[in-house]
């Protein structure tokens, strides 16, 4: 029996694993990644460990990269969207790939381009060694700088053409893995995000940390002593309409300050929160230690205001007196939320699959959510809901599962 | 020895039968999932165990499903079901275990070529916790559901216009699954005319799909939260009730006398679990749940080849999130059994002249591959080549395929000759799972790296010899880096620890001959730390480079 080609829109961790996945099973997989990288948001991460390893799933993303971009069963397309989608017999579909990108069998990863035309954004740098190539084109940049695209890359790798190109594929069964959008933090205005440079989210700081190799603040480079969480940005947010809990934030913020704290003993963090979620089954012994080293504060700030120095003010209520106070940070990190991806509903029309009265792609059933309305096409990760990477690669198992039942491939 | 000319590739007949142990519904969907993928199922449930649908968070229109589950299983001819029946025995590799079973008081003996594990959780009344004795009017959350399932208690509940005081998260942590159930009951509560519910809570785990939505459609319907940090104050004298506590929003001390009392429990892990784990020879994890939280595992597989843990065996987990746990589950029983035979290269092979079987390899092997018949054995199978036994056996009877003795001792030697004018010579061992891959990023992304710095790939770090690391030293190596996975992030469990306590052995060597400490280093990083990589390599480049000085 000829094998069965399965189409996977989105490169993150849960697409990856999907498509991981099926190539074991033995399938033909094409995985269409929008941006000019694998891996999505997992693969921003840093490494969280202290004196050991706290589970959060980083490295696992940077394993299973690895093991995608090795798999001769899966074809990647990077820099392509999907055009149009028809079902027929299985699925037509219609990519479409931007008009400048960098050819992978061409390019040597030495970073020319990247060192040229880092400046405005025009060549992006990927997050892991695994991301091949290393660099992509912003395909929002193309335009303009067609010229300097053309002849900067010595080995000729960089493809710039005047149109976008498309091309054809047919498929048996769709996963859809097209992920989250992270909250907008300018949504919150009071915090100031896009006013003070020292207020940042927690992408920031992850992108802060790669960087750097220790948390640096945007204003002076100097390291951050004083450093405030604000958790529930974005969810939980009955203002919004947000009602969800992202469950991801509250790990990501504990993990990370007990990162920072075990380079650092002398620093200063205060976790401002609502409820604190858990973070795996040894959540109980790893909070005791949480509530030793940092500070917990029941309460989110009302607002936050420049000081001296690049410092922040931020203005919180005191339990004990009953009364606001303003108390100073140099650094306030927004525990921003998942949100639908934005580009949900375009989606979800060309696809003919529901949204849910959030936004996430909707489960057709309770006890299977990568089940969809639509017979051939499966869900998998933060398209379906808030999800961490462990639950993301659970959830996209489940979906490349479904899609072996869904063509009839067993033993 | 070459051992390069044994590596023959191997078939291996794998057993088609796989046991599912654990009766509840994940091991009813397990055994049900199997059978559709072609295997044969023994499925083992612990007992009869009495199923109460609202413990499973099942919405109603769903229990019809999981009662025709039952029944499809019960019909199933491929499924072969001993009654009450608990693992005594296993023994054998991936593809052929022998399991023997206690099962109505005979032992049954089975073969299989994979096991699951699908135990339950324990349900555990706090009410201990606020010093509270059971009473009619003071009852468990699994009683007020049963209350609740009934129309004639719901009814008198609803004439009785009863307040309803929960008392959650003081007594533990808790988890989404359990306020789930909290918050359901609390809804139908407040549905009743009349009724009203005050939930006196810590943090509420509202980390899973729908649960920040129904909280406030309690509050929306009346529901009253009071978000504490320590439990109130319960008193309970004959049938009257008292919870008393300070309020930190009107910051004052409030007294409440509610009808009901509704105490937490906890889910805790089977206590089943341990045998099982000591059984199978598989690692229990934190809380008494099986598997350690190893992120270089897909969630599903243990420490050994072919045995599974699905659903609460692993974790407190919603019946959806179990059932996801099922369709991984078969993925990997298709991966390894496939349709019963498989073509394996070995990764690690024994010289039977050497070995005594003293079985410190069967001993240090952190994924129970290594049986013995007049030599140690190892399974192809269940070998995942990390090295330990390699480097533990007091016979070097042991060498990897891909990692022999010879080869690594010719890779020493080239490493540390190579020479980059005035820097000092830095060889470091690296975990091909971690450190190595960090050491390749480093490079990609163009960090600063010392011009005399030579990495050489390891299995694992339990592969790191204390001769490699004296024969880099020996060979012309004015430093070596031990570069190894985190504690508890080493694929093999273990690794990190042998390499540790391999290099406190090597300090001791080291200062009999008078060569400083700090030549060697131990380090623990992941493959996505390439800065780290860069930082532990130049730090000790200038410090040997000072001394060279």
């Amino acid at each position: 029996m000829e094998p069965k080609n399965v189409m996977i829109i989105g490169g993150g961790i849960a697409g990856m694993t999907a498509a991981w996945e099926l190539a074991e099973a033995g399938l033909n997989v094409d995985l269409v990644e929008k941006s000019g990288f694998l891996g999505g948001h997992a693969i921003q991460y840093t490494c969280k460990a202290t004196s050991e390893c706290l589970q959060c799933g980083a490295c696992s993303v940077e394993k299973m990269l690895k093991d995608v971009v090795g798999n001769n069963k899966i074809n990647v397309h990077l820099s392509t969207e999907i055009e149009s989608i028809e079902k027929n017999n299985g699925y037509s579909i219609k990519l479409n790939k931007t008009a400048a990108f960098i050819d992978a069998q061409k390019c040597t990863n030495c970073g020319i381009c990247y060192d040229k035309l880092k400046e405005n954004n025009v060549i992006l740098q990927g997050y892991s060694k695994n991301n091949m190539p290393l660099y992509a084109v912003n395909a929002c940049k193309i335009d303009e700088n067609k010229i300097a695209l053309k002849d900067v890359c010595p080995e000729g790798a960089i493809s710039v053409s005047d149109k976008a190109s498309s091309e054809d594929l047919t498929a048996d069964a769709v996963v859809v893995a097209t992920g989250f959008t992270p909250f907008d933090p300018n949504r919150k205005s009071v915090y100031g995000y896009d006013k003070f440079p020292n207020v940042i989210s927690g992408l920031d700081l992850e992108r802060i940390k790669r960087q750097n190799g220790f948390l640096a603040r945007p204003s002076d480079g100097a390291p951050a002593q004083k450093i405030a969480f604000i958790q529930c940005v974005g969810s939980r947010d009955e203002n919004l309409g947000n009602l969800w809990c992202s469950q991801v934030c509250c790990p990501y913020a504990l993990r990370t300050a007990e990162s920072l704290k075990h380079k650092n003993p002398d620093l200063d963090i205060t976790v401002f929160y609502m409820d604190i979620q858990n973070t795996g089954k040894s959540f109980p012994a790893f909070y005791e230690t949480c509530k030793n080293d940092i500070r917990f504060i029941r309460s989110i700030p009302v607002d936050i205001f420049p000081i001296e120095n690049g410092n922040l003010n931020m203005r919180l209520f005191d339990e004990a007196q009953g009364t606001p106070i303003m108390e100073p940070f140099d650094l306030v990190v927004l525990s921003i939320g998942i949100m639908p991806n934005s580009e949900n509903e375009k989606l979800s029309a060309q696809m003919d699959i529901a949204l849910d009265e959030d936004g996430f792609f909707k489960n057709s059933d309770d006890l299977n959510k990568t089940s969809t309305s639509n017979d051939g096409m499966f869900i998998a990760g933060t398209a379906q809901g808030p999800k961490n990477i462990a639950a993301s690669m659970a959830h996209a198992g489940q979906a490349a599962s479904g899609v072996l039942k869904y063509l009839g491939v067993t033993k | 020895m070459n051992t390069k000319q044994q590596n023959d590739v191997e078939t291996i007949d794998m057993a088609t039968d796989i046991a599912v142990i654990g009766g509840g519904y994940v091991g009813l969907k397990a055994a049900s999932q199997i059978s559709e993928n072609g295997y044969n199922v023994i499925l083992a449930p612990h007992n009869d165990t009495d199923v109460n649908f609202s413990r499973l968070n099942v919405p109603s229109t769903e229990i019809d499903r999981l009662k025709a589950l039952e029944k499809e299983v019960a019909d199933n001819t491929n499924v072969e079901i001993l009654p009450a029946s608990t693992l005594v025995e296993a023994t054998g590799v991936p593809g052929n275990f022998t399991l023997k079973f206690l099962s109505a008081d005979t032992v049954v003996e089975k073969k299989a070529g994979a096991v699951v594990v699908a135990s339950d959780t324990a349900v555990n009344p706090l009410n201990h916790i606020y010093g509270l004795n059971p009473a009619a009017n003071v009852v468990s959350l699994s009683e007020l559901e049963n209350l609740l399932a009934s129309e004639e208690t719901k009814k008198e509940i609803q004439t009785g216009e009863k307040t309803v005081a929960f008392l959650v998260g003081f007594a533990h942590e808790g988890s989404p699954v359990l306020m789930k159930r909290i918050l359901n009951s609390v809804s139908e509560i407040v549905g009743l005319d009349g009724c009203s519910a005050y939930v006196y809570v810590n943090n509420i785990k509202v980390a899973d799909d729908g649960l920040e939505r129904l909280y406030k459609q309690c509050r929306d319907n009346g529901a009253i939260y009071f978000k504490l940090e320590k439990a109130p104050t319960v008193k309970q004298e004959n049938e009257s009730l008292t919870v008393s506590f300070h309020d930190p929003v009107i910051r004052k001390d409030i007294e409440l006398n509610p009808d009901i009392i509704v105490y937490e429990e906890s889910l805790t892990a089977d206590e089943a679990n341990l045998c099982l784990a000591e059984t199978l020879r598989i690692d229990l994890g934190p809380m008494g749940f099986l598997q350690k939280e190893n992120v270089h595992r897909l969630p599903v597989s243990s420490n050994r080849e072919g045995i599974f843990v699905v659903g609460s065996a692993r974790d407190v987990q919603s019946l959806s999130k179990s059932f996801a746990d099922v369709d991984n589950m078969v993925l990997r029983v298709k991966q390894l059994i496939g349709d019963g035979t498989k073509s394996i290269p070995a990764k690690a092979v024994v010289d039977r002249e050497k070995c005594t079987i003293c079985l410190t390899c069967y001993r240090c092997c952190p994924h129970g591959a290594i049986s013995w018949d007049d030599k140690a054995i190892i399974s192809s199978v269940a070998c995942q080549g990390c090295g330990i036994c390699a480097s533990e056996c007091p016979m070097d009877a042991i060498q990897l395929v891909d990692f022999t003795d010879d080869e690594m001792a010719d890779r020493i030697k080239e490493a540390a000759a190579v020479t980059a004018a005035n820097t000092p010579k830095i060889v470091a061992f690296c975990c091909q799972n971690s450190a190595y891959e960090a050491g390749l990023a480093a490079k990609a992304f163009n960090y600063e790296l010392p011009a005399g710095l030579q990495l050489i790939k390891v299995p694992c770090a339990g592969k790191i010899d204390i001769h490699y690391i004296l024969d880099a030293l020996v060979e012309g190596a004015d430093g070596v880096l031990v570069l190894a996975c985190h504690h508890g992030n080493c694929k093999s469990e273990s690794g990190n620890t042998y390499a540790q306590w391999r290099i406190n052995d090597a300090y001791r060597k080291l200062a009999q001959v008078g060569i400083e400490k700090d030549r060697l280093e131990f380090a623990t990083l992941a493959s996505n730390m390439a800065s780290g990589f860069a930082r532990i390599v130049i730090d000790m480049e200038k410090r040997i480079g000072q001394k060279k000085d």
